[in-house]
This record gives C-alpha cells, structure tokens and sequence, in this order.
C-alpha cells in the first residue's frame, strides 16, 4: 500500500483564546488531488496555515514524506518541497513579474540554479514572459493568480497547498487555473485544495475531505462524496429537499 | 538672476538633507508601521558621537566612522530592540507617541551630557566659492548635494538591483507573503532600520558644519522632513525625495522673496494645499486601511 505524501494527525491550533481546529486528522496521497470542503469557519484556511507553519499546532503532528514537519518555519518547508498559495491576491504589486517570480526561490539551495528554473517557468507561462518587466499590480486578477501559482512552482514543489484558487476569476480563467492543476498532477505533484466551487473541484479530484468545526466530518474518494446526499444537502445546492417536497 | 541661482543651489542642498531624511521616514512607515517623531533628533545625535570621537583626540575620518558605527547600533538596533519592537505589539498609536518621548529625552540628554550650547562641526567637503556664469556659488552647497544625492541613488539601485534590495521591498509590500516564500522578514526589518541610521547620520554630517551641532537642531528638521514625505507620498522613496528638494527650494525662495517671518510657515501652507488636493502625495500611492 502507497504511503501518504501528507499525513495530519489529531491537530489542535487557533487565534489567541479561540480553538479552530480540534484534532484534525487526515492523508494526501502522493500525486492526488484532494479537495478540502467544508462550511465558513470549519478550518479549512486554518488546516493550511498551519501546515505550512504560519500557525502554531499546540498539539498533534504533521509528517511529509515520513518527516515530522510540525511547526517548521516556511523557509524549512519549501526547501523540503512544500509550498502554499494562500487565497486573495499574493503578489509584490511594485516589483515587476519577473522579480516577483525569482523572489519564489529565496528558499532555494545554494546549488539549485534559479535562472533555469525561471526560464523553464516561463516557457510554460509565455504571458509571463510577455509581461515580465510590468509591475505585478498592472496585471488582471487571473494573471496574477497565475504568477502566483508560477512562483511556487519554482522550488519544484512535490505538495502544493492552494487555497480557493478560483475565486474572483473569470469563468475561462478558472478553466485555465483547473487545468495546471491537473497538469501539475499528472507530472506527479499532490496538489491539497480548499475550493468553493466545490462540485467542479471535487470533479477533478481524487479525494475529497469534509471539514466542520475543525474536525475531519469525511474522508473519501471524491467520486463518492460527490454522491453522497448528506455532503450534496449540505455544500453542493443539493435538491434532495425538493425531491422529496 | 544670480541671487536667484544661488538660492536654488542652496535650497537643492538643503532639499537633499530633508530628503535623506525623509526617505529613512517613508522606510521605516513601509516595513514596519513606525512613524518616527524623533526623526529629528536622530540627525542631531550623530554629530555629538562624532564630537565626543574627536575629543578623545581622534582624527575626523575616524571620528565620523565610529559616529556612523555608534548611530547604526544606537539609533538602529537599540532603538528597534528597545522601543519598536516592544511597542508596535500596542499599536502602531503608542509607539508613535513613544518616538515623542523618545525625541525629547535625546534633546535633554544631549543638553545635560554635552552641551546646551551650539558647537562648531568640522566639514570633511572643501569650502570656499564658485564663480559659475556669473554667480558667485557656495562648494559647499554644491558638494552636499552631489554628495546626498549619490547617497540616494546607491540606496536606489541597492534597493531595485541586488535580491536582499527586492527582498527588503518585497517584505514592505507584503510581509505575509513575503514571509511565505521563505524572506527573513525580521532581518530585512533590521536592515531597514540600519538604513534609516546611517541616512540619519550622513544627513548629520553634511547639515552640522552648516548649522552648527545643537541640541535643539532636529527640531525644525524632524518637522522638515516629516512634511517633505508627507508632500511627496508616505509610502514612495522617490516621493520623499521630491517632497524634500521641493520643501529645500520653496523654504529658501520664500525667505527671500517673501518674507524671513513667514518662512517657518510656507512648508506648512504647502503641506496643507497638499493634505487638501492631493492627500496621498505628490508621487504616492492610495492607500486602504480600515479604521
């Protein structure tokens, strides 16, 4: 049996006095997609600031590829190839999209040669290239999502957490940002994703994870709870309420 | 004509001074939301580690080194260490109203330790005049702003060129993320305030064979400085460096032309049409802030 890439066990972590999460438990399993879904306020931001060491975890551990990655400092984790896009706008809006890009591989060790990886990024973000001496704040929302997602790509991540990676953008920029996702899978990259446009994004997933009150409610192919009533009722405009009215 | 030319090389030079000054204003703001009110009195203080230096019987290229050394751990560290850290967790409020305390208690330290009389500064740029087209120009004048604006631009291209220069940047634009990425936040922090130290310092030992070092000297040149990035945008470098030449050469022409008495408020008159009409500066950006 494969072992998980990520495996979380029995998180605790919160804001001053407040418990967000309570024991959240769980596996990504190497060169998925696993899909966090979950009501607002169940954790879900919370699972992956503190994943990536943003956040305390006062108790429970965190293990990457069989090491104890608990309360690591970001710059540790990216050099262990871990990465993280966090939701809203991420960029050095003055710098230009070059050197928004090269600061991805501030964390990058002394023999990794940066600008290989840049131009092997640009070759497959040519708008970037285009682009690349305008001020990073001068870009659309889409673009600047993908120099975001383009930038983290540039340490050669092994797991990538992304966190609503669509919202804000336009229908065909979603499409766009959905497709380097699997793209990324299919190079062997595990992608954890919080998403709300939950059904498109369970649909490209492999597994899928339910959160409420920061506990793991389900765990499960996403296939299953897709079909899953309970979780269609709940976060997908489920109409098991009109099919029995 | 010729009054008119020197009044604008003198004004450029003086300009340069606020806009040094300035800019370790506006760095500061960026990376780490102090607004510093002792400003002033930072670029009082140097000139007096430089003359106790040169009490001690050491030559002044030395002296002014160990000045620099001694603004950079003082002004820089200590008062990063000591004050901003500790404060800033209270609000960006308290740690300004601390940066008052902290100015007086530097003017009355200063008074008490040194003394509470004006004393000459040596000049380590030649002196002596100028005939350029006709107008008799001070070298000095000429030399304080080559040498502040060089200054300037070594911490431009320091700032757009070099990785720790974007880092520095980028943690100013946005700490968080640049904090994602694995940029040593805190210790760019540091860098920053060590920048603001030795732009104060170097402002000190081109203003002090001017106007003679005093305790009372960083109090129309916090002033000065504070309007001067204020007029060209708080959050922009290059604004606090047009807010400063400008300030620099609207003073001098005003005194002349209008009047000695009303010199003291024409920067204030200028910061106010600015506050009115253009709130974010000359060359600044809107900010957003929830209040």
């Amino acid at each position: 049996m494969t072992k998980p890439v990520l495996s979380v066990r029995e998180i605790v972590a919160g804001y001053g006095e407040m418990t967000i999460l309570n024991g959240t438990t769980f596996d990504v399993m190497p060169g998925t997609i696993t899909t966090v879904i979950g009501p607002n306020g169940a954790g879900k931001s919370t699972v992956f600031k503190t994943i990536f060491g943003m956040l305390k975890a006062r108790s429970g551990s965190i293990h990457f590829k069989n090491s104890d990655i608990t309360n690591l400092i970001p710059r540790k984790l990216l050099a262990q190839g871990l990465c993280y896009v966090p939701q809203g706008r991420n960029i050095f809006p003055e710098l230009s999209v070059l050197h928004n890009l090269e600061l991805g591989g501030i964390a990058a060790s002394a023999e990794t040669n940066i600008a290989q990886r840049v131009d092997s990024i640009l070759e497959r973000f040519p708008m970037l290239r285009r682009k690349g001496q305008q001020q990073a704040g001068t870009l659309s929302g889409g673009e600047q999502k993908l120099l975001e997602i383009a930038r983290s790509l540039l340490l050669d991540p092994q797991l990538m957490l992304i966190d609503e990676p669509s919202i804000g953008l336009s229908p065909m920029m979603v499409q766009e940002v959905f497709s380097i996702i699997k793209e990324l899978r299919a190079k062997g990259v595990s992608i954890l994703m919080i998403e709300q446009n939950a059904r498109s994004a369970l649909e490209i997933s492999d597994d899928g994870l339910v959160l409420e009150l920061g506990r793991t409610r389900m765990q499960d192919r996403a296939q299953a709870l897709l079909n899953d009533p309970r979780v269609g009722q709940l976060f997908l405009g489920g109409v098991i309420e009109e099919n029995t009215a | 004509m010729m009054n008119f030319i020197n009044l604008i090389l003198s004004g450029l030079a003086t300009g340069a001074i606020y806009a040094l000054v300035a800019i370790g204003f506006t760095l500061l703001w960026q990376t780490s939301q102090t607004i510093n009110f002792a400003q002033g009195e930072f670029v009082m203080v140097p000139a007096f580690f430089v003359l106790a230096t040169l009490n001690l019987g050491m030559p002044l290229p030395i002296a002014l080194l160990v000045g620099l050394a001694l603004s950079m751990l003082v002004l820089g560290v200590l008062f990063k260490n000591l004050l901003v850290d500790p404060m800033l967790r209270h609000g960006v409020l308290p740690l300004a109203i601390c940066t008052m305390a902290l100015s007086i208690f530097l003017k009355e330290t200063v008074k008490e330790v040194y003394s509470a009389e004006a004393s000459p500064f040596p000049s380590f740029l030649p002196e002596g005049n100028l005939i350029f087209f006709g107008a008799n120009i001070s070298i000095q004048s000429v030399s304080i702003f080559v040498f502040a604006i060089c200054a300037v631009l070594a911490l431009q291209a320091f700032l757009a060129r070099t990785s720790t220069g974007r880092q520095m940047q980028a943690t100013a634009q946005n700490p968080y993320v640049a904090k994602l990425l694995g940029v040593p936040v805190e210790r760019m922090i540091m860098y920053t305030f060590l920048i603001n130290a030795a732009l104060v310092a170097l402002a000190s030992f081109l203003i002090s064979p001017v106007y003679l070092a005093k305790f009372s000297a960083g109090e129309t040149l916090g002033l000065a400085a504070f309007i001067a990035a204020i007029v060209g945008g708080f959050n922009q470098i290059r604004g606090a460096i047009v807010g400063g030449l400008l300030l620099g050469i609207v003073d001098n022409l005003a005194a002349a032309y209008i009047s000695t008495q009303y010199r003291g408020a024409v920067p204030l008159f200028l910061l106010i049409a600015v506050i009115l009409f253009r709130p974010q500066g000359l060359m600044g950006r809107a900010e957003e802030r929830t209040v």
